[in-house]
């Protein structure tokens, strides 16, 4: 077992309603097949506004690679599909309506690396997978050098994949030893402190033991950020990308193994300052934000995010791999200041960075924080790289863009240098 | 959508803070005269920020109240006002605003400044600190360091190092409070000072070296102006230190990961 300093990182606070343990199942009526942020992918449809289809039934696929799939995350009727230049996918709505039984999907293959790609990438799991650098669903054929499960989150207001494993020990046991079958490297799982989540003996012998590792870290944030564990532990480069996957879609994935049926519910945390009460729910990816909140936010303007109140967005649909929703209360527009106010205050550049102990911590002591701020800011592509700029994405930044009070930019500089390393690289 | 709350401005405001014990035990003891002092080197600053703002749409920052506050406690005694308009307006000038105002200096403006004024006017005698301006330095790196706006690894590897020269007889006990007054006040720069964990050890204990160095070799010199000439040199090497750290950690990153 491997262990990290525990007392680093921050535990950033935000008001919400208290939330139980109890967990409620709540399929709502609309959900919309989106890509995750970034280019928009070029999709081939399978289906034509209109068609009712089952839950796992295929909507999209990818152009480039048309075995891996957008499927139906209920049973629903196909309400609209809306395509950008290029038929590149921007969102496609489905409203809930029963139907035939579950999509079952032939696991006789599943044995084979080959068969389990296959399987994953037809059944929609494969878009669950993230990969770094730069972010995005694996490529099909792509082999990682390592994988990492992610079965803690210490995102504010986060639900506890803990949670989500109980009962499912078993079919999450079976996933993760599926996944050593895609790599030659470790698979480690990342989680706090706690009961053991699944069983170290291997049970296909000698060849996957020592490969699947649990690793502990403490309950402050961004400690279980994925770059930050991924940095600390196998970091990606360009030659061995490294895949990052939820705890709750590897359980996802040791059932859809054992009954051909990939479950399409998840675990999702319900926050913030502008409910009434706070809630986790058992919802479908794509699940419609507003029918997620309905009845519990308060009255008054607010707006709902999907994702933690430091990375969330503003959105309609949960996003492929967020788990959270935040309602957070919509600020007044004040009265703009004057103009003499505003041209004094307003700066050319943006603000500099002053080193401080919050930013310090805001990489959980994985990082020299002000040294990889300035290099961020000063796009040294270079330097950027060598400090493990290629294991980190957007949400991994999002504590320190918070805690600088959003002045930095910090999501927007890394998704820019990331970008222009991939332009470069790939040229 | 949220927003924390460590921008420049609440930095500077939680700085002024720390200084604020130093600030008020110096005017008391100082009198009107220490006032006036402040008075002029606030204005003088506050103007050649106001020009900045106006030539080049940098926002006023309130570290020049910080800056003022250095130099003013720190000048040599005896400087007329056109002496001391010249080093503030050199030190805030070439020290800071050129290169896009606070937080994008290298080295401290008041640092810059006081260095001027001692290589430029040395006829000049430099002030003496008694121990209670030691205690209120004490109270400020306290503060600093609690609210996490002065870098604590400078300000304890340093303390350190003298405590060490102090036991080995290096360095006399009476050139703390000199010391102690200019390390919170511009050798623990957040800006200017090293920024990894180990260059601002080695960062501060560089200083107490260069002070310790100073007070046995440099003969004839006060305590603030060895303190000084330590402060400008260590602001000078502290980027060497950084990447000093970087390096390490590469290094040590290389053996781990085999080479990222």
């Amino acid at each position: 077992m491997i262990n990290f300093a525990f007392r680093s990182g921050l535990t950033p606070r935000f008001s919400s309603p208290a939330c139980g343990p109890q967990q409620t199942d709540m399929i709502t009526t609309k959900a919309a097949l989106r890509a995750s942020p970034g280019k928009p992918p070029r999709v081939t449809l399978e289906v034509d506004e209109g068609a009712l289809v089952p839950q796992g039934a295929p909507i999209a696929r990818l152009r480039a690679s048309p075995d891996v799939c957008f499927v139906a995350p209920m049973p629903a009727r196909v309400a609209r599909i809306t395509l950008l230049q290029g038929r590149r996918l921007s969102e496609i709505v489905l409203f809930h309506e029963p139907g035939p039984d579950d999509l079952r999907h032939d696991i006789s293959q599943a044995d084979t690396e080959g068969g389990l790609r296959r399987l994953m990438q037809n059944s929609g799991l494969w878009i669950w997978l993230e990969r770094r650098p730069f972010g995005g669903p694996p490529p099909p054929d792509e082999r990682p050098g390592a994988i990492f499960v992610m079965a803690s989150d210490t995102a504010p207001l986060a639900p506890d994949p803990r949670l989500a494993l109980a009962g499912q020990e078993e079919p999450f046991g079976r996933g993760l030893h599926a996944l050593t079958r895609l790599t030659d490297g470790p698979v480690f799982v990342c989680q706090q402190p706690g009961p053991a989540l699944f069983d170290g003996a291997s049970r296909d012998g000698a060849a996957h033991a020592g490969r699947l590792r649990a690793v502990d870290h403490g309950p402050r944030h961004p400690q279980g950020a994925p770059g930050l564990r991924i940095h600390a532990l196998f970091p990606a480069t360009l030659e061995t990308p490294v895949w990052t996957i939820h705890a709750e879609d590897v359980a996802h994935l040791g059932t859809l193994l054992a009954t051909g049926t990939l479950p399409m519910t998840r675990l999702v945390s319900i926050g913030g300052a502008a409910l009434r009460e706070a809630r986790l729910v058992r919802t479908q990816p794509g699940a419609d934000l507003r029918g997620l909140t309905h009845r519990i936010v308060q009255p008054g303007p607010h707006v709902v995010l999907s994702g933690s109140p430091l990375d969330g967005h503003p959105a309609h649909w949960l996003a492929p791999r967020h788990r959270q929703v935040t309602a957070l209360p919509r600020p007044a527009k004040g009265k703009p200041p004057h103009w003499l106010v505003a041209a004094l205050t307003r700066s050319a550049a943006p603000k500099p960075v002053i080193p401080n102990a919050a930013l310090d911590q805001s990489f959980a002591a994985g990082l020299p924080a002000a040294a990889f701020v300035r290099v961020l800011a000063s796009g040294n592509d270079e330097t950027a790289m060598k400090m493990g700029l290629l294991s980190l994405l957007e949400d991994d930044v999002a504590l320190a863009d918070y805690v600088l009070g959003g002045d930095a930019h910090l999501p927007d500089l890394l998704r820019a240098m990331l970008d222009r390393i991939r332009t470069e690289f790939a040229a | 959508m949220i927003r924390g709350i460590w921008t420049r401005e609440t930095i500077v405001l939680l700085l002024v803070a720390a200084y604020l014990p130093l600030a008020v035990l110096w005017l008391w003891f100082g009198g009107g005269e220490a006032v006036q002092r402040l008075g002029l080197a606030a204005l003088v600053l506050f103007l050649w920020n106001l020009a900045f703002l106006l030539a080049r749409a940098q926002p006023i920052s309130l570290s020049f109240v910080i800056t003022a506050l250095a130099v003013a406690m720190l000048a040599p005694e005896g400087l007329g006002a056109f002496q001391l308009v010249l080093g503030i307006s050199f030190g805030a000038v070439f020290g800071e605003l050129v290169f896009g105002g606070w937080g994008r200096n290298v080295v401290n403006p008041a640092t810059v400044a006081l260095s001027f004024l001692g290589f430029g006017f040395p006829g000049y005698d430099w002030p003496d600190f008694l121990a209670p301006a030691a205690w209120a330095a004490i109270a400020a790196a306290l503060i600093g360091g609690v609210t996490g706006t002065l870098p604590v690894g400078v300000i304890a590897s340093a303390t350190l190092a003298a405590a060490g020269a102090v036991a080995a007889g290096l360095l006399p006990a009476a050139a703390l409070p000199a010391a102690g007054v200019v390390l919170v006040l511009l050798v623990a720069d957040p800006v200017t000072s090293a920024t990894t964990l180990l260059g601002r050890w080695l960062n501060g204990a560089l200083y107490a070296g260069l002070v310790t160095l100073f007070a046995v070799g440099w003969h004839g010199a006060t305590p603030v102006q060895y303190a000084v000439a330590a402060a400008l040199l260590t602001s000078l090497v502290a980027p060497a230190l950084d990447e000093l750290a970087l390096a390490v950690w590469y290094a040590k990153r290389r053996r781990q990961h085999g080479g990222t």
